[in-house]
């Protein structure tokens, strides 16, 4: 099958020849963004050298430029979303898997998937409406005088509903590729329903699980809008200690929520500022990419086992 | 977030095939502050109707957004909240900034009604500086009540922290770099210190209700100045500003349709009816 497409294809057909032009226009802007962004971000690695990812203090008029405190509200916005929603969602998955007859089975997959057709802003606003309040509430009540709702915990917990519909799908396809085979296989060796789910099936998913995890955490990286309303955006949080809790229920800033604010329009035409604005697109492209490929690498890895 | 960066480089790899000329059918685009915003929004719908020209208003950036776009030539006026600086002028020194001045403000001191009902009614500038600084931090400090002062800076760069860190500073390049939560656009702002305890912040003497949010006095070689008409006009209060559209050289065709209405009794109306001083006001 294969060896008679490759003599077909040997000659330049049109056909061939549009698709080559698609596919080299794809693969290209995305090596050309990559490129743009580095070109256009060299003025600051010149003036800040590596202090751009370990400084923790970003204040433009001083041409302080150091990102480290914003990799680091993104990382961690982004581990609290995740941290909510893979239990939440592997449940979800395994209910629609493995419990529900076909039929419901769909009805219950599309709704979740319904969550992420929802436009971010739309969170945004819920975060504001009712996020922030309780969130405040909260922690005036256990104690502490939080300034607002606004903490880098509320933007991970609004995330969280947000990558939800992820994890549940990827990891509800994972455990639906385990072959029936198997469940029958368990049960008949006496295994209850709910053994054959947590030690045969969910094993056997597990890196197709793990990779629906990592997409998710890739989503939530790149969020911006609803983070940036629900964030606080305060520059300089980086915690006393790198396991410290204290910084979580304070106003924060991430990557995307310095991105979406004023100073992405304050910073053009100024070469170093604007270096610094784009160098931070980039440290996300890096991350996002990084949690991207490890997921899809896991998946085909995930999907050879299975 | 990805969109907004691609559009940013595209913008950037189109800028560089070669300048863009703005032609006659093209709308005339006007972006900055959020204060200033309120006026032009609604006089560009009587523009728009009236002369028949296409008006594209936006508030990306704020102040400092308008004066960087007219910079870059990609919007014909630029709205501002704050006089240009020469840090401005420096930046783009091909450009020949023309500020027509349509009104007056002041950027008042806000606090939320917890604060104000704990008796906080002024403030001293050294005060402030104390607060900004963080070397103060609770309310009970300046003769509030002990709740802990939740202080939302404006963006630095907007029009009004310009203001505010010139009269805190001198000159807001010899502000102190500090970290607080940030907020944007006047809504944004009323709305965060409205809605939480110990809240203060700077704002539009406009958006000033005395409902949800109450404008301190400040307190300054003894005598307290209040952001009242009476007090901007007569130059008492320290932080008031001028209002200004700014376009690259004096304004022309369409820029200069725009102007002269924000100008004429109608426009100035327009800017009374949203809270600022017109320039008769001023020259009363």
């Amino acid at each position: 099958m294969n060896q008679t497409a490759r003599t077909h294809s040997d000659r330049w057909s049109f056909t061939r020849l549009v698709c080559a032009t698609f596919t080299g226009l794809t693969v290209g802007s995305v090596v050309l963004m990559a490129l743009l962004f580095a070109a256009q971000s060299v003025p600051v690695w010149r003036h800040a050298g590596p202090e751009y990812i370990v400084g923790g203090d970003w204040f433009y008029r001083q041409e302080l430029f150091g990102a480290a405190s914003m990799i680091y509200g993104t990382v961690v916005v982004a581990a609290i979303a995740v941290a909510i929603a893979t239990p939440l969602g592997l449940g979800a998955a395994i209910g629609t898997a493995e419990l529900l007859p076909a039929r419901a089975r769909l009805w219950v997959k599309g709704a979740i998937e319904l969550l992420a057709g929802i436009p971010s802003v739309v969170y945004g606003l819920l975060g504001v409406l009712f996020l922030r309040g309780w969130v405040d509430d909260a922690l005036r009540s256990a104690g502490y005088e939080p300034i607002g709702g606004d903490t880098l915990f509320t933007a991970g917990l609004l995330l969280a509903v947000m990558v939800l519909p992820t994890i549940v799908t990827l990891a509800d396809d994972a455990l639906r590729a385990v072959p029936g085979s198997q469940r029958a296989a368990a049960r008949g060796l006496g295994m209850t329903r709910a053994e054959t789910v947590l030690s045969v099936c969910v094993p056997q998913a597990g890196r197709g699980i793990f990779a629906a995890v990592l997409l998710a955490l890739g989503r939530a990286l790149g969020e911006t809008i609803a983070v940036f309303l629900v964030v606080g955006r305060q520059d300089g949080q980086w915690p006393a200690h790198l396991l410290s809790f204290e910084r979580l229920f304070e106003p924060g800033q991430t990557l995307s929520s310095k991105l979406g604010g004023a100073e992405t329009n304050i910073a053009y035409g100024d070469p170093l500022h604007w270096g610094a604005m784009v160098g931070l697109g980039l440290l996300l492209f890096c991350l996002v990419t990084f949690a991207s490929f490890v997921s899809g690498w896991l998946q085909k890895r995930g999907g050879q086992v299975a | 977030m990805r969109n907004q960066v691609w559009i940013a480089g595209l913008a950037w790899v189109l800028g560089s095939c070669g300048e863009t000329t703005h032609s006659a059918f093209a709308p005339l685009r006007i972006n900055g502050s959020t204060t200033v915003n309120l006026v032009v929004a609604e006089a560009a719908e009587v523009v728009r109707e009236k002369a028949g020209i296409e008006i594209l208003v936006d508030t990306q950036g704020g102040s400092s957004g308008g004066i960087a776009q007219v910079g870059e030539g990609r919007a014909e006026i630029g709205m501002s909240s704050k006089p240009l600086s020469d840090r401005d002028r420096k930046r783009f020194p091909e450009v020949d900034f023309v500020e027509t001045t349509i009104g007056q403000d002041a950027v008042a001191l806000v606090v939320s009604k917890d604060v104000w009902d704990g008796g906080v009614r002024s403030i001293a500038k050294r005060e402030m500086l104390a607060i900004y600084e963080g070397r103060i931090t609770y309310w009970s400090e300046v003769g509030g009540p002990n709740t802990k002062i939740a202080f939302f800076n404006k963006e630095p760069g907007r029009g009004t922290w310009e203001v505010f860190a010139t009269w805190l500073y001198g000159d807001a390049d010899r502000a102190a770099a500090v970290s607080f939560p940030e907020v944007g656009g006047n809504e944004e702002t009323r709305n965060k210190v409205a809605g939480t305890q110990g809240a203060l912040s700077q704002l539009s003497a406009s958006w000033i209700d005395g409902e949800t949010v109450f404008a301190l006095s400040l307190e300054e070689e003894g005598e307290l100045r209040v952001p009242s008409a009476e007090e901007i006009r007569r130059g008492l209060y320290p932080m008031s500003r001028p209002l200004v559209l700014l376009t690259d050289g004096p304004p022309e065709g369409f820029e200069k349709t725009f102007v002269d209405f924000v100008l004429s009794p109608r426009g100035q109306a327009i800017v009374e009816k949203h809270g600022y001083l017109s320039l008769t006001d001023l020259n009363k």
